[in-house]
């Protein structure tokens, strides 16, 4: 499995129930090199699997951060990192993956928050900044903001919508979709709902926390997975999850969101053609690449170079 | 009986790097252990960091990577991939590493003996997010094992043993 081994190195509390963690290999070796826009998977010794956007500086090439927020009513993996995890501690990661890049060529940039989903835009905006282009964060958060610090070096660049009194309208918010305008939305499922129903979707850009509910599988039938190189098969029924399948025929696919959202399971295929549920892969990788946690096969045989 | 060998080449670059998939570091010169590799690099036997993208190879102890491969890859698929980035240890000018395989040569004072040519790794894509993976079939190194260790620097010569 592709990780690599990360050592807390400092930890400072950031706003409201945030806790701000410096990640550095054990022996200060610089970490692979990352874009605004890329997150990381930690797995945790509780055998859970958590995502985390890099919200430091790409150019401090060894150390990243990521900004946690204790989450009650989860299922302990924030907890974990918040009362298990001391500095020092150690834990592995996936290398990074950048699922929300920027677009490159807009001329202007709408980058648009809930809570604790503002951590992809700090060098998001960062890099915005420095290479000069038009662009304005707007941060919906109720009650204190997170990572108050880091917010306040946005300067001007940012507004803060304090929600305790109700969304305020995306449309007005945003203003209206002109060519050449990107607009991005990290947060709560809610919000991203509300920001696709606001703005058009070829010039909109989304990072899930969490998967999307996944759409049934359309006429489903029977058919052979095959692992090209070794050679491995076995026949699946109607709809069934490839990962599992993959897994029992010793095949080292890593997965993680296991929402076709998070990248960690693309595989090439040979053979199909797939059902593709994923969120992420562009219509032209899709020729060539599907994300087993979600993908099913419309053919008799799904041939994958494994 | 002096044999006059049919080329010479140097030491243009020299990397390590201490674990799978971290960045590659530029060293001025490297120390070379026989039979068990090159200290402070992933693939020393014995103290692999290696683990997570191969097993611990006796036969690859120590790799080479033609600088004539960039230019290669430069002019045959526009794509730019820098010394620090073929994760190789050692980057030669002038020396026909396919010819190697199974042969003695010298790399600098040190005696090295090559395995096998390398193969690439996927996961280089994804690192470099870079398409590389296709154009280095057939030009992505070769796997050594170390005979005689010592140090290794830049400009060094390498040659036929
Ligand atoms: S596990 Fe996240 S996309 Fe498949």
């Amino acid at each position: 499995m592709r990780h690599i081994r990360l050592a807390l190195r400092a930890a400072e509390p950031a706003g409201p129930g945030i806790r701000l963690l410096t990640l550095m290999d054990p022996d200060g070796w610089p970490l692979p090199r990352w874009r605004p826009g890329a997150h990381i998977d930690l797995h945790l010794p509780n055998g859970l699997t958590r995502a985390y956007s890099l919200c430091g500086d790409p150019a401090e090439a060894d150390r990243w951060r990521i900004a946690v927020k204790r989450e009650p009513g989860g299922r302990g993996g924030s907890a974990w990192l918040h009362d298990a995890l001391a500095v020092g501690g150690e834990l592995p990661a996936s290398l990074p993956r950048c699922t929300f890049p920027l677009a490159e060529g807009a001329r202007r940039h709408l980058l648009l928050a809930g809570g604790i989903g503002v951590t992809p835009f700090l060098p998001m905006a960062a890099a915005l900044a420095g290479s000069g282009a038009d662009h304005h964060l707007h941060l919906l958060h109720r009650g204190p903001p997170p990572l108050p610090a880091q917010l306040g070096a946005l300067g001007d660049r940012i507004t803060l919508h304090d929600t305790s009194g109700g969304r305020p309208d995306l449309g007005r918010l945003l203003g209206p979709s002109e060519p050449g305008t990107e607009a991005y939305c990290c947060g709560p499922p809610g919000l991203i709902e509300a920001f696709l129903a606001a703005w058009p979707a070829e010039r909109a850009r989304v990072e899930h926390f969490t998967p999307p509910p996944l759409p049934p599988l359309p006429d489903s039938r029977p058919f052979t997975l095959v692992l090209a190189r070794s050679g491995r098969r076995l026949d699946l029924p109607a709809g069934a999850p490839l990962l599992p399948a993959l897994h029992a025929l010793g095949a080292a696919v890593e997965s993680s969101c296991e929402g076709g959202i998070c990248g960690a399971c693309r595989v090439r295929w040979l053979e199909g053609p797939p059902i593709h549920r994923d969120r992420i892969l562009r219509p032209g990788e899709r020729e060539t690449h599907l994300m087993a946690c979600v993908a099913g096969c419309a053919g008799p045989r799904l041939v994958l170079d494994l | 009986m002096s044999v006059t060998p049919s080329w010479i080449g140097l030491v243009a670059h020299l990397h390590i790097t201490a674990r799978a998939f971290l960045p590659m570091r530029a060293m001025e010169q490297i120390e070379l252990v026989p039979g068990e590799g090159i200290l402070g690099d992933r693939y020393r036997i014995g103290v692999e960091e290696g683990f997570y993208s191969a097993k611990p190879e006796p036969g690859r102890q120590v790799t080479l990577f033609e600088e004539e491969a960039l230019e290669a890859i430069r002019r045959d698929h526009g794509i730019e991939l820098r010394p620090e980035e073929h994760r190789r240890n050692v980057t030669t000018r002038g020396v026909p590493l396919t010819h190697l395989v199974g042969r003695r040569f010298r790399l600098g004072d040190c005696l090295l003996e090559a395995t096998r040519l390398s193969i690439p790794c996927r996961h280089i894509e994804e690192i470099l997010e870079k398409p590389v993976f296709d154009p280095m079939i057939n030009r992505s190194g070769l796997n050594c094992r170390v005979l005689e260790g010592g140090t290794v620097r830049l400009g060094d010569p390498i040659r036929p043993a």
